[in-house]
């Protein structure tokens, strides 16, 4: 049953890669693959990178360097074309990506006819950074009750979130809305390895009894309900990717679970305001398909 | 939002806070907290409602302020002060019903009585527990204390408590006043065995 699981994801993302593959040569929008993968586009980049062991967008723009290197190889297309085939506008942006795989360019490429290459990562791949060794998760499934939050919309990189949190935190605390009961939740709706930062949505979510109305740029709406995988983020938040990365390369692959096409959340279980970061804890929830 | 830096009172008074793993001597000088008190078991109906009121107290004062554009500053985490009634000194052998406390959470001395006023008006008004009328500013000075870490369980304080007094006896002081606790550690998010608590009591020279 375990092996059928990860045998039917490995399946429907190799189908991606050959569509990839077949499609180099021109934009491959995120929605355009999560469709031909039949998994939802809050999942897809992350099942994506689970199964290849690269971000996705990593992995398109390695194969069009890939193919660009045969072409200078094998042909005498200009390099300003190979560029162009490559996705790149100009030839510096072209040199520079070349170098940082290849460690040499793309003319010294051609004419050593290969031989100046130094790289010290055959596959391009990055190891990814493991979170805590080889301690296995703990993922707990939870049930998580619907609940009402006034929640700020931030579209930016994540960094920046704060802005958001500030204005949602001013705004409940001056209303009397905050207390030692209060959630604090995140919702991601994109992956940072696959969107432009500056299109990452993101939303901060404070729950909010019926009393609150909804003012200014903080809306209010109803998250959770229903069944979640739940594992804790031990340190700081800009490690959390790498948990993510174990949830859905260790836990999802080896459980037969079908995620719900919605957004992850996380819960901010303690303050960063007062916490050092390496003692933050995070809930990361994965919505799952009930059985 | 004011430009100044936010104020972090526990970076500030980093003497205070200590958080070592041997009893060790501090001084604290005159400090302002927003407190709270009341009669019986920790993590009673009582205990807990007030919790609720001193933190939303803290949370309102502190954003209304923000919001205004006034310094900023960390809400500081919970401490609470305990003491028995008359001669009483042994918390284990009396009545968790006749533990006396006093909630607190630090708080800058530039916040106002008029301030906590205004935010208690706010939390009534959106029907929050009437406890938050007795959350008062207070100030006050402990003087020397002995201070010490306590990792685990609240229920094994006394042994830490041990250490600490035999620590004033040997300096040739003796335990006054109320026992001090600080929680680093949220008991609903941590186990009780990696629970941290700063455990401080007031000394003073032995009267012999």
């Amino acid at each position: 049953m375990k092996e059928s699981t990860e045998q039917v994801y490995r399946q429907r993302i190799l189908r991606v890669q050959m569509y990839i593959q077949q499609n180099l040569d021109r934009d491959l929008p995120l929605e355009e693959l999560a469709r031909e993968s039949h998994f939802s586009e809050f999942h897809f980049h992350r099942i994506f990178r689970a199964v290849v062991g690269e971000p996705i967008k990593e992995h398109i723009r390695r194969l069009r360097l890939e193919r660009a290197v045969s072409n200078l190889k094998y042909t005498d297309n200009s390099i300003i074309n190979i560029a162009f085939d490559a996705g790149y506008q100009t030839h510096e942006a072209f040199t520079r990506a070349f170098k940082a795989v290849f460690g040499c360019s793309p003319s010294d490429f051609r004419s050593s006819n290969g031989t100046a290459v130094q790289r010290e990562n055959a596959a391009g791949i990055n190891e990814s950074e493991s979170v805590d060794g080889d301690i296995p998760m703990k993922v707990e499934i939870k049930n998580i009750e619907k609940m009402r939050v006034a929640f700020v919309r931030h579209v930016g990189p994540y960094d920046e979130v704060g802005n958001a949190w500030d204005r949602l935190c001013m705004t409940l605390g001056k209303a009397g809305c905050l207390g030692s009961g209060s959630q604090f939740v995140g919702i991601c709706y994109d992956d940072p390895d696959v969107t432009a930062p500056e299109k990452i949505r993101y939303d901060a979510c404070i729950t909010v009894d019926e009393s609150f109305e909804p003012e200014g740029d903080i809306a209010v709406q109803t998250i959770g309900g229903g069944e979640y995988a739940v594992t804790t983020h031990f340190g700081p938040y800009n490690k959390l990717g790498l948990t993510y990365n174990k949830l859905f390369g260790e836990w999802l692959l080896q459980n037969d679970r079908e995620l719900r096409s919605e957004p992850c959340l996380e819960f901010y279980l303690n303050d960063p305001d007062c916490t050092e970061p390496e003692d933050l804890l995070t809930d990361i929830c994965l919505p799952l398909k009930s059985k | 939002m004011s430009n100044a830096e936010k104020i972090d009172l526990y970076k500030l008074h980093k003497d205070q806070y200590v958080a070592p793993k041997k009893p060790q001597l501090v001084e604290m000088s005159e400090a302002t907290y927003l407190a709270v008190s009341g009669r019986g078991e920790p993590g009673g109906e009582e205990f807990t409602a007030k919790i609720g009121a001193l933190y939303g107290v803290a949370y309102t004062v502190k954003m209304t302020r923000k919001f205004a554009g006034k310094q900023d500053y960390t809400v500081c985490k919970l401490e609470c002060q305990w003491w028995l009634d008359g001669e009483r000194k042994n918390f284990a052998t009396t009545d968790r019903k006749l533990w006396n406390w006093k909630l607190l959470i630090r708080t800058p001395d530039f916040v106002r009585g008029d301030e906590l006023d205004a935010a208690v008006e706010t939390l009534l008004k959106k029907g929050k527990e009437p406890q938050v009328q007795e959350v008062k500013l207070e100030s006050f000075a402990e003087g020397p204390c002995v201070q010490m870490l306590h990792v685990g369980p609240y229920d094994n304080e006394p042994e830490t408590i041990l250490q600490m007094e035999a620590f004033a006896g040997e300096q040739n002081m003796e335990f006054h006043g109320r026992h001090h606790e600080i929680y680093l550690s949220d008991p609903r998010r941590v186990p009780p065995e990696r629970l941290k608590t700063i455990l401080r009591h007031p000394v003073r020279k032995k009267s012999s």
